[in-house]
């Protein structure tokens, strides 16, 4: 599974609709739209100041809803990043109801799995994707298993979106070892991811990857954007 | 008042990245098995009495109570080594990162106060010790900037946002999430993810422990038991041992130059609720679920959000919420200074000023403040308004 995350609305709804699209045509399987909150705590400078951009040039929450919503039968898995608050603050059961027929899942930085049931009892039908993290323990397995999303979210560093992930290190492969001793799940390796060679490793120790900061760094220049993105599955063949 | 799975009521809980539950467990374990451990508290103790100086007084401030018809008392926090309540979390905290045996620190500041505190624990206690503070608050709270580079920390100053507490606190959540192996956070206030509330409240119960013993020996209690709110550390600490009793409990917050949105820290008063820094509780947000930008003339009481255990008790009824004018504080800490030589903290006027500014309904009745710092902090502020005009 070859993802690739985008800021919502970043930097206009129409640049954002041609990013949408070149991620389609070229070939990937899934995309993560983020929609921007302006407390980033899990971003690095980058995804942060593109979220802060776009909230100062004046786009809405409703605005990137609407596009997604427009993009419907767009032929391509599509995911929301967002925060807890933006989900919260529009209406659980609202947000549910109106996106649940659109999306495939929604992963949200700042709730982790233990609070994902507070969202359900709420009234929220759309899969939350898991987090594994480095720190995962054994004990912390059954509630990632126990989860209506199609993969798990693998967080290759211990930090926000922007720093390099090793995927050589032993701490790393265990700890994928280890999910994969106990569930079936894909395996989507998100932060971290830069290059085809890391496009390359991922695929090898996990079933996909998801590239955010550099795709996010070229999403005001369409052509840049799509030959990055292009350049990215060089190493793997589909 | 303890948390049910992490929650007060509807609010509280685990709000953060993944990463850092293991952590937060790991806090969690530490904390409730140390608070009932002799060596422990005897610790925390000795310290808060032999290096910070505890008990502090309740004071009966006869100048000003003559002057306004209410019989004021002070809870003298601002008399506390580093010169406010933040250094009995500190120490508390710093305990236990001991025990726990990390060796480094880290912490968010606004009006410095804190920060001060976890440097000098730090020094004391020899941690590494980095400390995040806007860089608007840094250039307003320049003394306590100079004070912790003395005291060896490294002062990393924000510049995201609206450089101010709300951006410290992302950026060391930013730093624990790198570093959380051998890091603790130690927080400043009744805010962020569970048991960070329920931790801060423990350790600053302290204040009203004492101030409860003071009035039992006089056999009665106050009628009024009242604190500034920035996060709400001074304040639960003050109420924590008067919950149970009929004390009416007032939280005072910054109402900044109005409540017009972008213009205070007035959480309670004008907030919604959501979900920000860690916890579900109230929050400053605009109708495009974003954070609002929050004034104070107080860099103290200037966050967006505000511990669940208020939100609870405001929504329980069991405590009331009021805010300040920035002038309002200002013509309290005027007040306090002329009429009985203790400079106070501009956040701590503004408790004083809700008391001072609604004479009627507190006349004749015994009223206790927490004065939770002293002003010299705030020079750099107080020099540029004129306190003649206020
Ligand atoms: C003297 C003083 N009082 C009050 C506060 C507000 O914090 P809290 O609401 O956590 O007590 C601060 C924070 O910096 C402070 O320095």
């Amino acid at each position: 599974m070859k993802g690739i995350y985008i800021v919502g609305g970043y930097p206009h709804i129409d640049k954002f609709g041609e990013c949408f699209k070149s991620v389609v045509k070229c070939g990937y399987d899934f995309i993560e739209v983020g929609i921007p909150f302006n407390d980033p705590v899990a971003d690095g400078p980058v995804i942060a100041s593109a979220i802060n951009e776009t909230i100062e040039n004046g786009i809405s929450v409703h605005d990137i809803i609407e596009s997604l919503i427009e993009f419907r039968d767009v032929p391509i898995k599509k995911y929301i990043m967002t925060y807890s608050n933006i989900v919260y603050s529009y209406g659980i059961e609202k947000f549910s109801e109106n996106l649940k027929s659109v999306i495939d899942g929604i992963i949200i930085a700042d709730l982790p799995n233990r609070m994902r049931k507070l969202f359900y009892n709420e009234g929220f039908k759309i899969p939350i994707v898991p987090f594994a993290t480095l720190e995962t323990r054994e004990k912390d397995i059954e509630i990632i298993m126990n989860s209506d999303s199609d993969f798990i979210y693998f967080v290759g560093i211990r930090g926000t979106t922007g720093a390099k992930a090793d995927f050589t290190s032993a701490e790393l492969i265990e700890k994928i070892k280890l999910l994969r001793k106990r569930t079936d799940k894909k395996i989507i390796i998100g932060f971290g991811v830069k290059t085809a060679d890391d496009v390359k490793e991922a695929m090898d120790i996990g079933d996909g990857f998801v590239v955010g900061t550099e795709a996010v760094r070229r999403q005001k220049d369409i052509d840049e954007f799509e030959s990055y993105i292009e350049s990215l599955l060089e190493k793997i063949s589909s | 008042m303890r948390p049910h799975n992490g929650f007060y009521g509807p609010f509280g809980g685990q709000f953060v990245a993944e990463t850092l539950i293991p952590a937060l467990d790991e806090l969690e374990e530490s904390f409730n098995s140390v608070r009932k451990k002799k060596k422990f508290i005897g610790e925390m103790k000795r310290y808060l009495h032999d290096f910070a100086g505890r008990p502090t007084p309740v004071y009966f401030a006869k100048n000003i109570s003559e002057k306004y018809g209410i019989n004021i008392y002070l809870k003298r926090e601002d008399l506390l080594h580093t010169g406010a309540h933040k250094i009995n979390n500190a120490i508390g905290q710093a305990i236990l990162t001991k025990y726990m045996g990390k060796k480094r620190i880290i912490a968010e500041t606004g009006a410095g106060q804190h920060g001060v505190a976890v440097a000098t624990a730090a020094a004391m206690f020899g941690f590494d010790c980095t400390i995040y503070m806007g860089s608007i608050d840094a250039e307003r709270q320049m003394p306590n900037v100079k004070k912790m580079k003395l005291l060896g920390t490294e002062v990393k100053l924000v510049d995201t946002g609206l450089k101010t507490l709300k951006d410290a606190v992302s950026a060391a959540l930013k730093d624990w999430v790198f570093n959380v192996a051998h890091t603790h956070y130690l927080i400043g206030s009744a805010v962020g993810p569970h048991p960070f509330p329920e931790i801060v409240a423990y350790f600053q119960s302290v204040i009203g422990r004492e101030s409860r013993e003071y009035f039992e020996s006089l056999g009665f209690l106050p009628d009024f038991v009242i604190a500034c709110v920035g996060g709400g550390s001074n304040a639960i600490g003050m109420f924590h041992d008067f919950i149970t009793s009929d004390v009416k409990l007032i939280g005072v917050e910054a109402g900044g130059t109005s409540l017009n949105p972008g213009e205070n820290s007035a959480t309670l008063a004008v907030g919604k609720k959501g979900i920000f820094q860690g916890t579900l509780s109230y929050l400053l947000q605009n109708e495009n679920f974003q954070m609002e930008d929050v004034h104070s003339i107080s860099a103290g009481l200037d966050y967006p959000g505000v511990g669940p255990q208020h939100a609870y008790l405001r929504d329980r009824g069991r405590a009331e919420y009021v805010h300040v004018f920035d002038n309002r504080a200002l013509h309290a800490f005027k007040e306090l200074t002329g009429l009985e030589g203790i400079i106070p903290a501009l956040e701590s006027s503004h408790a004083l000023a809700f008391v001072i500014d609604n004479r009627d309904r507190f006349k004749g009745k015994n009223v206790l403040i927490c004065l939770s710092g002293r002003g010299d902090k705030d020079f750099g502020i107080i020099e540029k308004v004129n306190l003649e005009d206020i």
